[in-house]
């Protein structure tokens, strides 16, 4: 049942992506309406998923065994559901050209591509620190992934107004200040819900081998607390020293980045989950 | 009844004739009410604009042309032009989409039209099939507008640049607008961001006294040229236009400057030659400068764009005016289908009481079965016809044929409240019959 749901939330991604690409080359306000409605109809059947996924593992905190894919499905979501909250507070259809491809792109593989199961350590498998560690990680990395999405398009925006030559898509792109705004008060969020992940994150960690910060640093802790400073030092010069613009949007790109690089160490080898399904 | 449109255009006639035959807008309605007094002129509209003076009407017959032509007088003659029917229609459609302007996709004509209807209707011109099409070429217009790029971008220098001032920051509500000099560009573009929603429009000359004298002009605030290192703090907008041979605004000037105003952006536009802001300050990280051939560049690039979109636009204009002509074609129809079933229906229904009285001992259930009978011989005879009729919606000679046929013609004006609602209960019953299979298309 989870499985049809997910193909169905799939499809409705696919045709949403469709309808923002279709209207990059021609614009109709039908467009964006269906392309907001299909990611939405997607979002809610995708929840479902979950939802039922999880009555059938037995339900709440009782995971003993998760999947990559698993997790890329959920940053999906959760990516979808952020943009379509910004999308009601700022109308970025244009984001929507991009979130609707980037989720199909994540979502492909996450449900296609057969991967292992991974065994939850036992002494974790019931934590509510595991719990908001994941969630508070699936809403930072959605969040800021968001803000690497205005980002970019500042970035795009920015070049072609510097260099006096205005693009076919400029003209859908919002104004410069709008996307860097809406970036940085997305990275603002991204940091404080990558603050969470990593303080609960430490408590898993302790749970599991006794130390909150486990050395040699794996890769995984590694990029996030990079992550983390970078996205600190961001915010603390935007504040202190008022920077704007073209470097705020260069360094929330480099810490998304770096973030990917948490989801890599994740999956090639996370010490607190570790393990692999027999 | 026919759709007619005379009048000229800047693509039939020079400034110094348009400009002899222009209707001031106080005399429009006057205007209108000797068009519609004219023989055979049912409603008319007069879209007066310094490109255009065309009278759109509804007239018995084409002959009605030749009057209105006269009532733009001898000087229109030789220039006017003269459309009927479909030809007159796509005109009205083309010109709201704005596809028939002097710069193509400008956005003032569908506003125009919509006022030269609102003064036709002051005027008691405007009617029923007036309105009609002009409804249908307003939703022509706003689909060109949204479906296509042909109204996006500035295409005349000054309007680029209040353009860019957009995309650079967004809403101008509350912003901080610098006009450096007097040039007449400039203030045509300071202007028009103080009518966009700029908090603060600062004005700066080297002399105070003209500073004073353009601040009152354009509603600004007059300071002076010397304070212009705070005063680009301030600014977000800065418009140069001072006539100063050298550059005023400096990279290092603006370097001091971007630091104070914790690089916030600013954007730098530059009117003038030679050129009053050094062209190297656009290096700076959130200083935007953009100079006449810059804007020029821009401005040309949004007039290409606008040209590439013309095929387009021209394509939904096609097609409201298909899918409007074809629901009027077919409105034409319906009264000889109205006609053909509430004649075939009391045929049917006299024949069926005169039977029933003649046949003695039928319950009430064999009755039912008879009508239910007669009913159903009549649809099946008029399914065909009807469809056909339908189909070829007044395009050919059936609709006329069929009233030939069955001796329709006389039926419509009977006086007498029985006759009419009899009609009435007739036209519904075609109605229900023909609205189903429309709505299913």
């Amino acid at each position: 049942m989870a499985t049809i749901l997910v193909h169905i939330a799939l499809l409705a991604y696919t045709a949403g992506a469709a309808a923002f690409l279709t209207w990059l080359v021609r614009p109709s306000p039908g467009l964006v309406r269906a392309g907001r409605m299909l990611l939405l109809v997607g979002v809610v059947v995708h929840f479902a998923a979950f939802g039922v996924s999880l009555g059938v593992a037995g339900a709440g905190l009782g995971i003993k065994a998760w999947k990559g894919g698993e997790l890329f499905s959920l940053l999906a979501a959760v990516t979808v559901t952020g943009y379509l909250l910004l999308d009601f507070r700022y109308e970025l259809p244009v984001a929507g050209a991009f979130v609707g491809p980037f989720t199909v792109a994540v979502m492909v593989p996450a449900h296609l591509v057969h991967s292992n199961a991974r065994v939850i350590a036992p002494e974790v498998s019931h934590s509510i620190a595991l719990f908001v560690h994941v969630g508070a990680a699936a809403i930072g990395t959605a969040v800021l992934a968001l803000s690497f999405g205005l980002s970019v398009l500042y970035l795009a925006s920015e070049r072609q107004m510097k260099e006096k030559r205005p693009g076919r898509l400029f003209a859908r792109l919002p104004s410069l200040d709008l996307l860097d705004r809406a970036g940085y008060r997305l990275a603002v969020w991204g940091f404080v819900f990558l603050s969470l992940a990593i303080a609960t994150g430490s408590l898993v960690s302790r749970e599991v081998t006794g130390s909150p910060f486990p050395f040699p640093v794996a890769p995984k802790e590694g990029f996030a607390v990079l992550a983390w400073a970078l996205f600190a030092s961001l915010i603390q010069a935007r504040l202190v020293a008022g920077w704007r613009g073209r470097r705020v949007a260069m360094l929330v790109v480099a810490g998304f980045v770096l973030l990917v690089g948490t989801y890599v160490g994740l999956l090639s080898a996370a010490p607190a989950l570790r393990g692999t399904a027999a | 009844m026919t759709l007619l449109c005379v009048g000229l255009s800047h693509k039939q006639a020079p400034i110094a004739v348009r400009e002899r035959i222009a209707v001031p807008a106080e005399q429009v309605e006057g205007r209108l009410r000797q068009l519609k007094s004219l023989p055979g002129v049912r409603e008319a509209m007069l879209v007066s604009t310094c490109n255009r003076i065309e009278i759109f009407a509804v007239a018995d017959s084409r002959d009605a042309g030749e009057d209105v032509l006269e009532t733009l007088g001898p000087v229109a003659a030789p220039h006017a032009v003269r459309r009927f029917e479909e030809e007159a229609l796509r005109h009205l459609f083309r010109v709201t989409a704005s596809l028939d302007s002097m710069v193509v996709g400008e956005a003032q004509i569908l506003g125009q039209v919509k006022e030269a209807a609102a003064v036709a209707q002051q005027a008691g011109a405007l009617g029923p099939e007036l309105a009609k099409v002009l409804a249908r070429a307003t939703t022509a217009a706003k689909r060109v507008r949204t479906e296509t790029e042909i109204a996006r971008g500035a295409v005349s220098v000054s309007s680029v640049a209040v353009q860019l001032a957009h995309k650079l920051l967004g809403s101008l509500d509350g912003r901080t607008v610098l006009l450096l000099g007097a040039g007449e560009m400039a203030q045509l573009a300071a202007r028009e961001l103080r009518s966009q929603g700029a908090h603060e429009l600062l004005v700066a000359n080297r002399s105070p006294q003209q500073a004073e004298e353009l601040a009152r002009e354009v509603g600004g605030v007059p300071v002076s040229l010397a304070e212009l290192p705070a005063l680009l703090v301030r600014a977000d907008v800065a418009i140069c236009s001072t006539g100063a041979t050298e550059a005023v605004v400096t990279r290092e000037l603006m370097a001091r400057a971007l630091k104070a105003r914790r690089y916030r952006p600013i954007f730098l536009v530059d009117l003038t030659l030679p050129r009053n802001v050094e062209p190297s300050a656009n290096e700076l990280e959130n200083v935007y400068v953009y100079d006449l051939d810059d804007l020029e560049r821009v401005a040309v690039q949004n007039r290409d764009l606008r040209a590439s979109q013309v095929a387009r636009a021209e394509e939904i204009v096609e097609q409201e005016l298909k899918a409007f002509l074809l629901a009027s074609r077919e409105r034409t129809a319906v009264p000889v289908l109205a006609r053909l079933r509430a004649h075939a229906e009391s045929v049917a229904r006299a024949e069926v009481e005169k039977t029933l009285a003649s046949l003695q001992g039928l319950d009430e259930k064999q009755q039912k079965t008879v009508r239910a009978m007669a009913s159903a011989i009549v649809n099946k005879l008029l399914h065909t016809p009807t469809s056909r009729l339908r189909t070829e919606a007044g395009r050919g000679p059936l609709g006329e044929a069929t009233a030939a046929l069955f001796g329709l013609e006389a039926e419509p004006e009977q006086p007498g409240e029985q006759a009419s609602s009899e009609q009435a209960r007739a036209e519904s019953a075609a109605e229900g019959a023909v609205l189903p299979l429309l709505r299913k298309r």
